[in-house]
């Protein structure tokens, strides 16, 4: 009995011995790791980087943690943090990471950049790299300098013998192309207002666009109008200006006047990237992020076009960074992956999957990003689009504002909500969420 | 005298030893798990804390925002509304298949594997599949409305539930899916019918009582301990249940906010907001709930002994 006791003490002082071993032991060997999320496409992507540096460089590993979605990557950041088990580093959009960096969980870079000879600041378009400085600290790297494009099916156009569409082209073409391509299963133009029990359902839809601020601001901004009263220190939305009235108003009528984009049962029957993909939405309005998934249509050409325009040519930064975390315990091997990832020959490979539009502005330019051989044949249209891209604000409660705007905008688009009580809504409900978020 | 009287002493040491031993690696569970985490959460409620940085003292903040915020409101309702609807029909439905399958009979066993196998589903599947299921257009339950009908309408005339656009109909998904998770309760409660004794029907039988006699007076009062155990038990787990349906199949939508339960409201505020002090507050108020339901019934299932004199 005694010598069974003794065993399980001695047991147990194992594991607790091991347990705290493994917990606060040196990094030496330990692999980088690196948390991302992302459709499988993307996590392809990052999984071809990681391959191409570990063979480039002998001895050095990088271990790929995959969250399944940006939410699910907070979490796991927050609470591994909290932990006391931070990634090395984790790759985020500049809309997200305001919460980390206003909490000092971002490791700055600049000295590192400054002492690195592999980067220079010089070579990133700068409106990417200012979006990730924080109370004057360069915190995190953009890999890319991506904006809202008008990703379209290329047959129907043909088929349908409608223009495509070009550069400076405005809202109204936007609006009169889809209504044209809105079709029923005969090939007859259809307006799609009415949902169910209609007799006859939009077989192809015109086009396709989220209910979401982040989709709405470069309308918004093209029209002249603001999102926010401040974008350095923001305390409401300002939707409430004729301008971005008539910006919402119009992005509302697409379903409510027109019926050119999807109804809600629609959308959550098949999401518009799924639709565009089955040729069934002859538009879309994203980022350069699906394009790796495009690239495995076979059954029709398709091709990408600039935001329509209302006053002048305005896009939106979307924008994602490798961020190095304070309590992160291989910080040395972690920049030499960066370095790798946002030198020439990382900025290439992620390129070359389609991902992102490379914020390193050489590469952006070269064959790996341009590559006439790989649809998008216009990828020219995002780097058009970058000296006009505005970033939308950092505040850290940035994510509970977007998630609240969602909702609201999506029963104003889908269930045609009064616009004066859209506008009150979102500023009234997401006032105290820039009273209680913090700026850099 | 003495050497008999130490030998039963002896033994019974042995045996509060053996219950010690037993016990303790629940104990330890229970403590490390469950007790601890709670007072943890107590301690952070009156703070503000966001994970990152040490917590700071809040007082009672937390609970004051807590009651002017309107999502934690409906996420309060629809909690609440969902246990005093769905536990109900959990526990209905568990007895009423144990009522039935109860008996041997050709496809009973068929019949108890079907009513227990969604339990066995884990539940990310299990949310995943009624994903399909609700699919507006193309799920088979809608598939299966439209039948007769024209237009998608419903051989009625009516539009289908449409399960996850509308706010009504996505709650009620919700508790569809949670009906056929009473695997549990289903398989205790036809235990206990089970167990109760022959005679008692056959004397019934002898009286000519008729079936509804016999459930009322017989059935019903032998099986009310299990039943008012299992309404507690699920009215306690109602609580939780409903996050991974309202996670997976709804994100807490249809807007605004119709399936955030409070499961979900504690996740979304402590986990992507990282505001986990007011996640801990709004953890507080869900025991707190936890305990009134459980009281409620506790003082329900008193007042039924005292009339049926168990």
């Amino acid at each position: 009995m005694r010598i069974r006791a003794l065993s399980a003490l001695a047991l147990s002082a194992l594991l607790a011995v091991t347990g705290c071993g493994s917990g606060s032991g040196s990094s030496a060997g330990e692999p980088v790791k690196l948390l991302v999320f992302g459709a499988p496409e993307e996590l392809a992507a990052y999984r071809t980087l990681v391959g191409a540096y570990q063979r480039a460089r002998d001895g050095e590993q990088v271990q790929l943690i995959e969250a399944s979605d940006r939410k699910d990557l907070l979490a796991r950041l927050a609470t591994s943090v909290a932990g006391g088990a931070p990634p090395d580093l984790f790759l985020m959009n500049y809309r997200f990471y305001g919460q980390f960096a206003a909490k000092a969980v971002v490791e700055p870079l600049d000295e590192r950049i400054a002492a690195s000879s592999v980067l220079d600041p010089a070579d990133y378009y700068p409106v990417a790299m200012e979006a990730f400085r924080w109370d004057g600290a360069q915190l995190c790297l953009p890999q890319n300098v991506s904006s809202l494009a008008v990703y379209y099916n290329r047959t129907l156009f043909t088929t349908y013998g409608v223009p495509e569409p070009t550069t400076g082209w405005t809202w109204n073409d936007l609006v009169t192309t889809a209504t044209l391509l809105t079709r029923d299963d005969r090939g007859l133009v259809i307006k799609g207002t009415e949902a169910e029990g209609a007799a006859r359902l939009p077989a192809v839809h015109g086009v396709g666009v989220e209910p979401s601020i982040i989709r709405l601001a470069p309308l918004v901004w093209s029209n002249g109008g603001e999102i926010v009263d401040d974008p350095d220190r923001p305390t409401r939305l300002t939707l409430d200006s004729p301008a971005a009235r008539e910006a919402l108003r119009n992005l509302i009528d697409l379903r409510q006047a027109y019926g050119v984009v999807p109804s809600d049962a629609e959308v959550e029957a098949e999401d518009d990237e799924s639709r565009f993909l089955n040729g069934r939405l002859a538009m879309l309005m994203t980022s350069r992020r699906a394009t790796t998934n495009f690239r495995t249509i076979t059954d029709f050409e398709w091709d990408v076009a600039p935001l329509p325009v209302y006053r002048e040519q305005v896009g939106v930064l979307h924008s994602d960074a490798y961020c190095m975390t304070r309590g992160a315990r291989n910080k040395d091997a972690a920049w030499r992956f960066m370095e790798y990832a946002m030198g020439q020959q990382g900025q290439r490979i992620i390129a070359a999957t389609g991902r992102t539009v490379p914020s390193h502005i050489q590469v952006s330019r070269s064959a790996a990003f341009l590559d006439p051989n790989q649809p998008p044949r216009n990828s020219q249209v995002f780097l058009d689009a970058v000296p006009t891209v505005r970033a939308l604000p950092t505040v850290s409660t940035w994510p509970e504002i977007e998630d609240l705007s969602y909702g609201i905008l999506e029963n104003a688009v889908h269930r045609g909500d009064r616009l004066d009580d859209v506008i009150r809504e979102l500023d009234t409900k997401s006032r105290p969420l820039f009273a209680r978020g913090e700026n850099g | 005298m003495s050497s008999g009287g130490s030998a039963p002493a002896r033994t019974d040491a042995r045996s509060r030893r053996q219950l010690v031993l037993m016990l303790t690696p629940y104990l330890v569970g229970l403590v490390g798990l469950v007790l601890v985490p709670a007072l943890v959460t107590l301690g952070m409620s009156v703070t503000d804390y966001d994970l990152l940085t040490p917590p700071t003292w809040a007082g009672l903040d937390n609970f004051a925002a807590l009651s002017n915020d309107p999502i934690f409101r409906v996420a309060l309702l629809n909690s609440v509304v969902f246990a005093l609807v769905a536990v109900p029909l959990r526990v209905s439905l568990a007895l009423g298949l144990a009522l039935l399958l109860h008996r041997r009979a050709p496809g009973v066993g068929t019949a108890r594997t079907a009513a227990l196998l969604p339990t066995a589903v884990p539940e990310i599947a299990y949310g995943l599949l009624w994903l399909w299921l609700f699919n507006p257009l193309y799920g088979p339950i809608n598939q299966l409305l439209r039948v007769g009908g024209e237009n998608g309408l419903t051989a009625l005339g009516r539009t289908p539930p449409q399960w996850l656009t509308d706010p009504t109909s996505a709650r009620a998904g919700i508790i569809l899916m949670s009906l056929f998770t009473m695997g549990e309760t289903f398989v205790v409660l036809l235990a206990a019918r089970r167990a109760l004794p022959r005679d008692v029907y056959e004397m019934a039988a002898i009286e000519d009582a008729t079936g509804w006699d016999v459930f009322r007076r017989i059935t019903l009062p032998l099986m009310a301990p299990v039943l008012a155990l299992l309404a507690v038990r699920d009215a306690v787990a109602s609580l939780h249940f409903t996050f991974v349906p309202a996670f997976v199949v709804t994100d807490g939508g249809p807007p605004p906010y119709a399936t955030t339960y409070l499961s979900l409201f504690v996740y979304q505020t402590g986990f992507e907001y990282l505001r986990y002090g007011y996640a801990a507050a709004a953890t507080l108020v869900m025991m707190l709930l936890t305990v009134a339901a459980v009281f409620v019934q506790w003082r329900l299932i008193r007042r039924y002994r005292r009339f049926y004199r168990v």
